[in-house]
């Protein structure tokens, strides 16, 4: 990621675009009493927790519109 | 024998299944931490502990994966010893029992989807998942697992609701919240349930063991239609072109029932898992 994503509740296209289910969100600023807004830059975060099962497809990298994701795979052998 | 049973269940009761014995459902069971009392076997707040080993051991699946896999090892060694969740899957007609037993059934938003794909549940036309006993009465304290409120149904509600997300193509997996006490019943689906993920993926027992059931289909009655094939979230049906029938893996099926439930010729029921002696230790 070149900047981390900020607001991947309130966006959500990569988590629901990838087919592979790579990425998940949580909320990193939990009140007592009181639910997160997803709007609210920083309140929740982006992981991809199963990034080796990612097929470097790029759908979620065409849809980020913060350009959050990059995605490195190994160069071909020569 | 399931071990789940064997540590929690009563054989008087329900055929010792541990889900359907009332001691796993009662007001005790539920574990709070109170002033001057040692926080209780699995953590003073049930809620919050849930999940957290888990996530724990999912940490070093890139710094260290042979740790990682020695872990997974360990934690199903443990057989429900451990700090961890159990969640075993249930067919519809047990989970019936359950909602009829359980004080207060309420239907919420699922915590898997919201973390795994951002899917809001606003309302009860939309939240999944299923909250039993005490702990729903204090759902306010916990708003970001019970994003958007809960919706308390009576017992015939609930297994209409049951219903509604059985037809959708979900399995239904009973959960504990802290020691023995049944908290949930959750709709999962594959990948978006972390406890069937889990286990499909990376071999995490615990959180999503197999049913008491497993599949059986009558050849005779099977017109290779195809519709179970479509409802198995585990793989374990496919469809035989040699017979013209659809065929089950009795060793992948995890017995919930969803083929059963949707075939339109009553071709599969569901047989006692100890009964086929290939599947006795097979959880
Ligand atoms: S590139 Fe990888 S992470 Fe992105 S959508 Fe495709 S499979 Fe998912
Ligand atoms: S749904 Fe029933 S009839 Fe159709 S293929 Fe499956 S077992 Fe056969
Ligand atoms: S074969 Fe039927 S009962 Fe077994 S896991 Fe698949 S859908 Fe569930």
């Amino acid at each position: 990621m070149t900047a981390p994503c900020t607001v991947p509740f309130d966006c959500k296209k990569c988590l629901q675009a990838c087919p592979q289910a790579v990425f998940l969100v949580t909320a990193v600023k939990v009140e007592r009493g009181k639910e997160t807004d997803p709007k609210e830059p920083g309140a929740y975060r982006l992981f991809a927790p199963h990034r080796d099962k990612c097929t470097g497809c790029n759908d979620c990298i065409e849809l980020c519109p913060e350009d959050a994701i990059t995605i490195n795979f190994p160069p071909l052998e020569a | 024998m399931c071990w789940v049973c064997e540590a929690y269940g009563d054989p008087e009761v329900e055929n010792g299944r541990w889900y359907l014995n009332p001691k796993n459902h009662s007001r005790n069971m539920y574990k709070i931490k109170k002033p001057d009392q040692k926080a209780a076997a699995y953590g003073s707040d049930p809620e919050a502990q849930s999940g957290r080993n888990i996530g724990e051991i999912m940490q070093f699946r890139f710094t260290d994966p042979d740790k990682f896999n020695q872990l997974i090892k360990e934690a199903n060694a443990m057989k429900g010893s451990g700090p961890f969740q159990i969640g075993q899957v249930i067919p519809i007609q047990e989970a019936y029992k359950v909602v009829e037993m359980s004080y207060p059934v309420a239907s919420m938003s699922c915590i898997c989807r919201i973390h795994n794909r951002a899917q809001e549940e606003r309302n009860e036309h939309e939240y999944s998942c299923t909250g039993l006993g005490v702990g729903m009465l204090k759902w306010e304290r916990w708003p970001e697992r019970y994003k958007g409120g809960v919706n308390f149904m009576a017992p015939d509600e609930a297994k209409e609701w049951l219903v509604k997300w059985n037809k959708k193509g979900m399995v239904h997996i009973i959960m504990t919240f802290g020691g023995s006490y049944v908290g949930g019943v959750c709709n999962c689906d594959y990948p978006d349930c972390g406890m069937i993920r889990n286990r499909v993926d990376y071999g995490i027992e615990t959180g999503c063991l197999k049913s008491h059931w497993v599949a059986k289909i009558d050849y005779d009655l099977c017109t290779g239609c195809g519709v179970c094939v479509q409802r198995c979230q585990f793989g374990a049906i496919k469809f035989e072109v040699t017979l013209d029938k659809t065929n089950i893996d009795q060793l992948k099926c995890f017995g919930c029932g969803l083929c059963e439930t949707g075939c339109p010729t009553n071709a599969i029921e569901l047989i006692d898992r100890e009964s086929l002696p290939g599947l006795r230790e097979v959880w």
